[in-house]
């Protein structure tokens, strides 16, 4: 009997070991994804300032590359947010431009009847740009949430509906005009910094805080790890998904003033290629797009990295084709090599699992490997 | 057995298992009150001009289709159908030669496959997530077509084809009515896909990995190696989408049909297949088609601009998607039984 006690004592302070590892190895993991974007970022640097030092050196391509980031990574942001609860929005470029659209078409107006008058009124001709951002995302909220259709079916239709606003609105012609203000706050640096990209890191801190401190950004986490469970916890969907959706739709909205701010046009097929983008960001930047699991750290890196790219393909004369080609290549490959590291860390888990209890021996290798389970593990070990 | 219980049992017959019912009714009153307000719509002229418009869309629907039915979502569809039809016309041209409509059919739908293969292995070898998958290989099949293949909008298509697009099946000259031949191969198509989804093992097959893959795997399907024959043959399929595109058009223009993928899944999701799989029929994807182009249709001959076109088609969305989400709402809590997809 003592050497049985000693044995189950043995095994307690074997699998507690275990566990400690375990969470252990799990806290290398995330930091390795940021990590890893991290490295990415330096060969990419590394890599176009050697290849074309001239151009790609130079202040005002780094510059360009810091000013163009913002509205990309906030969007990218954005659909991190919609990512974390299992969906996925991609009516946000829509709302970006038709934010754009509303500023433009409001100073224009105003400058036609008096221009002093346009110019006093631009913070508040930015606040409306912002509300019909956020008129856009409750729209969404209200589809995905009180009538229940899918996300991506929800989204996929008000792009389509905000798209054509757009078009009938513009005619499908470029609209000139922005407050001075805007375009004056595009241009100023702080310490050779573009305040744009300031604004950037400022908005992605808020939603990091957001996610990681806050009740709801952790009822979101669990909303999109296991909706289920979510519910038999007694979060309320809807209020989460409404918050969600109207935060995404804030900030497509706040993309939309950095379009005007940047340059002073707006238009309804501005940016179309980014939905491509901002997804490819998103996942590259460590988020689950099954929800559960996602570091804005992460995004704001892999912004970086894929601004970097641009510019530096800018740099050595490759078409915006090609660069379409890197996305793609990119976008699949971090995604299939997450899902090998994925499988042989599961792997390890589920035989570890079996020997400690050996009465759960039917605990499939299959049922570990499905990606609710990735989405969750994130988060638990966290 | 009386009147009201043979309604009764009628009833949902009619309406089909995916409302095509519902689906065909919305067309016949569309069509109605078209007609009443405008005596230029009911002509043979505008039947054929919808259906003339139809033939693409109805085509790449079906592949589209397919994939959804596996409970997939595909966006790459549109680039693998130009791609495929302007390699085949442009290597036509370098080569001076005309393989008939014959080879220019296999080589394309091979160009289609081989594409579709790529989506296929990836997906299914690494269960990563179909819409991201084919957002990418959609960026990475446009480039390669673009940068690689060429970018020149191509005129002069091999005589085989040009041969094609002026025949037509019905010509009324009075009216100056074409119907053309093409319809035909369209018809083919759309029967032998219908079939194979009710008669095959494959196609049941395809149905039961979207309804539950882990199902699926246990009852015996080979479900990696249906995805990527399934993925090869949405590709084939999209790559004589694309041909018919060039051959109706008399020209290959590289930057065509891409971006014309949401109207597409819309007209497949409005006819009734489920986003999450496992259900859908040919039958009312054709009538979500044919749903699609009669309004644009109407809004062009009720003198609405071409620009409302695509706000209309998003609206149509959510109402349709809307009524299905709220049907099924109210379904799951008749029951009493807890619907997780739902939450």
């Amino acid at each position: 009997m003592p050497i049985r006690t000693h044995q189950s004592a043995a095994g307690q302070v074997n699998s507690r070991i275990d566990n400690t590892v375990r969470t252990w190895i799990s806290h290398i993991h995330v930091d390795r994804g940021i990590g890893r974007m991290l490295v990415l970022l330096v060969i990419a640097f590394a890599l176009f300032a050697v290849l074309n030092p001239r151009v790609f050196m130079n202040p005002l391509n780094l510059q360009n590359i810091m000013v163009s980031a913002p509205e990309v990574g906030i969007l990218a942001i954005a659909m991190t947010l919609a990512m974390l609860t299992g969906g996925i929005d991609l009516s946000l470029v829509s709302i970006a431009n038709l934010t754009a659209i509303t500023i433009s078409t409001m100073y224009t107006g105003l400058v036609g009847s008096d221009p002093a008058l346009a110019e006093s009124l631009g913070g508040v001709i930015v606040l409306v740009g912002i509300a019909v951002g956020v008129l856009a995302g409750l729209i969404n909220a209200f589809l995905i949430s009180t009538v229940g259709i899918t996300p991506i079916l929800a989204t996929l239709a008000t792009m389509q509906i905000f798209n054509g606003i757009a078009i009938v609105w513009t005619g499908g012609k470029t609209l000139y005009g922005a407050p001075q203000a805007l375009s004056a706050v595009g241009k100023s640096t702080v310490a050779g910094v573009p305040v744009l990209f300031l604004l950037f890191l400022v908005v992605a801190i808020v939603i990091g805080l957001l996610v990681n401190r806050t009740p709801f950004g952790r009822k979101t986490q669990l909303q999109g790890a296991n909706p289920t469970a979510a519910r038999f916890s007694g979060i309320r969907s809807a209020s989460v998904l409404y918050g969600t959706y109207l935060t995404t739709g804030l900030l497509g909205g706040l993309a939309g003033v950095l379009f005007v701010t940047r340059n002073p046009t707006a238009s309804a097929d501005y940016g179309t290629s980014y939905v491509l983008l901002v997804i490819v960001i998103a996942v590259l930047g460590g988020t689950n797009p099954m929800g559960g699991f996602a570091t804005v750290t992460g995004v704001v890196l892999a912004t970086l990295v894929l601004q970097v790219v641009q510019s530096g393909f800018n740099a050595i004369r490759l078409s915006s084709y090609e660069y379409s080609i890197a996305q793609g290549v990119i976008l699949i490959g971090v995604m299939v090599f997450d899902q090998l590291r994925f499988r042989r860390r599961t792997r390890y888990v589920a035989s570890t699992q079996t020997r400690n209890i050996a009465s759960m021996s039917n605990v499939g290798e299959d049922a570990d490997e499905t990606p609710d389970t990735a989405g969750a593990d994130s988060v638990e070990t966290k | 057995m009386t009147l009201a219980q043979r309604m009764k049992t009628l009833a949902p017959r009619l309406v089909g298992a995916n409302n095509e019912g519902v689906l065909a009714i919305i067309i016949v009153v569309l069509i109605i009150v078209m007609s009443l307000l405008s005596p230029s719509f009911f002509t043979v002229h505008t039947l054929f001009s919808i259906v003339r418009s139809a033939l693409v869309p109805s085509i790449l629907a079906i592949a589209v289709l397919l994939v959804i039915i596996s409970g997939g979502i595909d966006v790459s569809f549109a680039a693998i159908a130009i791609f495929a039809a302007y390699t085949t016309v442009h290597l036509a041209q370098q080569g001076q030669f005309d393989p008939g409509i014959i080879g220019i059919l296999l080589f394309a739908c091979a160009i289609g496959a081989v594409l579709g293969f790529v989506n296929g292995a990836v997906i299914a070898r690494f269960r990563l997530p179909t819409l991201i998958v084919t957002l990418a290989t959609q960026g990475i099949f446009r480039g390669i077509l673009l940068v690689y293949i060429g970018s020149r909008y191509i005129a002069q298509l091999p005589d085989s084809m040009a041969g094609l697009s002026t025949a037509n099946l019905i010509a009324i000259d009075s009216s100056r009515s074409y119907l053309p031949l093409l319809v035909v191969p369209v018809a083919v198509i759309v029967l032998i896909v219908a079939w194979m989804l009710r008669r095959t093992m494959f196609g049941r097959g395809i149905y039961a990995i979207g309804g539950d893959t882990e199902a699926a795997r246990r009852a015996g399907f080979p479900v990696v190696r249906f995805q990527i024959i399934l993925y090869m043959m949405v590709g084939a399929i999209a790559a004589i989408g694309g041909l018919i595109h060039v051959i109706l058009n008399r020209n290959a223009n590289p930057q065509d049909i891409v971006g014309t993928e949401l109207d597409v899944i819309a007209a497949v999701v409005l006819g009734g297949a489920s986003i999450f799989g496992g259900r859908g029929s040919v039958l009312g994807t054709v009538l979500g088609v044919v749903l699609v182009q009669l309004i644009n249709n109407s809004l062009l001959l009720m003198g609405v601009p071409t620009a409302w076109q695509r706000a209309a088609v998003g609206l149509l969305l959510v109402v349709g998607v809307g009524i299905q989400a709220l049907s099924a709402r109210r379904a799951s809590r008749r029951t009493f039984v807890l619907d997780t997809v739902e939450a």
